[in-house]
């Protein structure tokens, strides 16, 4: 998709003008839907081609740990490696190499590749609230929400949330299930005595 | 604190026009340099992340999903409603039995939700599809599904756009969209019909090869 033109989501005409950066809703021209479409200047920016490496021509010349036989441009701030143009990957300013953005993503260290998150609080809260339903499952369910909110209370969450609530609202119930069960207990143990 | 730089642009709707629970919902946050959209199902979130820098488009496309669903509650609405007025006694109140008073309890309470729905569902007002375009991708943003709420949101996003890119008159789009599409101004029509899935550069495809029998 590397042209600057601009098609009508529904019908996929071109659109060549009257509909961008209006105030309101206009009706596409070729087949009447109301649209408003929002252009800027990205949409003209021409793209950036990719950049070949160099070979190493003279003996001596710093090479890239990847490809010795590629002339170095610039060391990766991850892990200080170098690197040839073709292993540069630059990401927001900063340069890394294809291994150190890899980690980056994987292990959560550059925050902005991250793209997922597992909700573990969503996960105790469920494990406490919704067995109640058929309420001796609670037997089984109540320790392992009380043990998913405790071993993963530090554990990254979701990164726009920001409260522990759910953990919170997790230990209390499943603890208060697990008093019940243990007075339950208690009760028929003495009963029977 | 890392942890507080979005702010919330949308709340999470559903993905799905006909979805209830156990599906994706999807929220857009607003981050210093980019636009998050937050896609969970529950118990995961998936982040899609688009810069300022990078955002080509934002189209709105108005639909007719707010009359459709308009229709399906106000026909509910209406079969409970003439179930429950079919439904109760000739006899007064006070004789009623048990089972009636339920039974009228229950279809009212139906009728009553139906009708709650429906009065959401005109409030919120006509539902449109938002699509975001970079160079590399269009995505549709699920939760920015009615136009007033899309409205709000292009109107806290323009600013950060522009601030990143600059602005663009709608003449100097026509013009550099025209020079794009290799077609001098004011000599022809603001687009090209029969072109539809092809640039207007490229009106029709070209021939197939001949068959050889």
């Amino acid at each position: 998709m590397n042209t600057s033109l601009v098609q009508c989501p529904k019908c996929q005409a071109w659109l060549l003008e009257g509909v961008f950066n209006q105030p309101d809703l206009l009706p596409c021209p070729a087949c009447g839907t109301p649209l408003q479409i929002e252009v800027f200047p990205a949409l003209f920016r021409n793209q950036r081609v990719g950049r070949s490496s160099e070979a190493v021509l003279v003996e001596g010349e710093s090479s890239c740990f990847y490809h010795p036989q590629k002339k170095a441009v610039i060391p990766c701030q991850g892990c200080g490696r170098f690197l040839c143009a073709l292993c540069d990957c630059e990401f927001n300013g900063q340069h890394f190499c294809p291994t150190c953005l890899e980690t980056g993503k994987t292990k959560g260290k550059i925050r902005n590749l991250e793209n997922q998150r597992t909700l573990y609080d969503s996960i105790a809260l469920s494990l406490a609230i919704l067995p109640l339903l058929i309420y001796y499952f609670t037997l089984v369910t109540a320790p392992m929400a009380l043990l998913v909110a405790i071993r993963y209370w530090k554990a990254p969450h979701s990164i726009v949330r920001r409260t522990k609530i759910r953990f919170v609202a997790a230990i209390v119930l499943a603890s208060m299930q697990i008093m019940g069960w243990g007075l339950l207990l208690v009760a028929l143990t003495t009963h029977r005595l | 604190m890392a942890e507080k730089e979005y702010q919330r642009l949308t709340r999470a709707r559903s993905r799905s026009e006909f979805a209830f629970a156990f599906v994706s919902r999807s929220s857009l946050w607003l981050g210093k340099d980019h636009l998050l959209c937050v896609s969970t199902n529950g118990y995961t979130e998936t982040y899609k992340r688009f810069y300022f820098r990078d955002i080509q488009t934002i189209s709105l496309q108005r639909t007719d999903r707010h009359l459709w669903w308009g229709a399906v509650l106000g026909f509910l609405a209406f079969i409970f409603f003439a179930l429950t007025v079919a439904g109760v006694p000739k006899i007064p109140p006070a004789q009623w039995t048990g089972g009636q008073m339920a039974g009228g309890i229950f279809l009212g309470s139906v009728t009553g939700l139906f009708i709650l729905l429906l009065f959401i569902n005109f409030f919120y007002g006509p539902a449109c599809k938002c699509f975001l375009r970079t160079a590399v991708q269009i995505e549709e943003l699920p939760s920015l599904n009615r136009l007033r709420r899309a409205h709000k949101a292009l109107a806290r996003l323009r600013p950060l756009l522009v601030a990143a890119q600059g602005e663009l008159t709608p003449e100097e789009i026509s013009s550099r969209i025209r020079a794009a599409a290799g077609t001098p101004p004011e000599t022809t029509p603001a687009m090209a019909p029969q072109a539809a899935t092809s640039p207007p550069t490229t009106p029709h495809p070209p021939a197939p090869p001949p068959v050889i029998s």
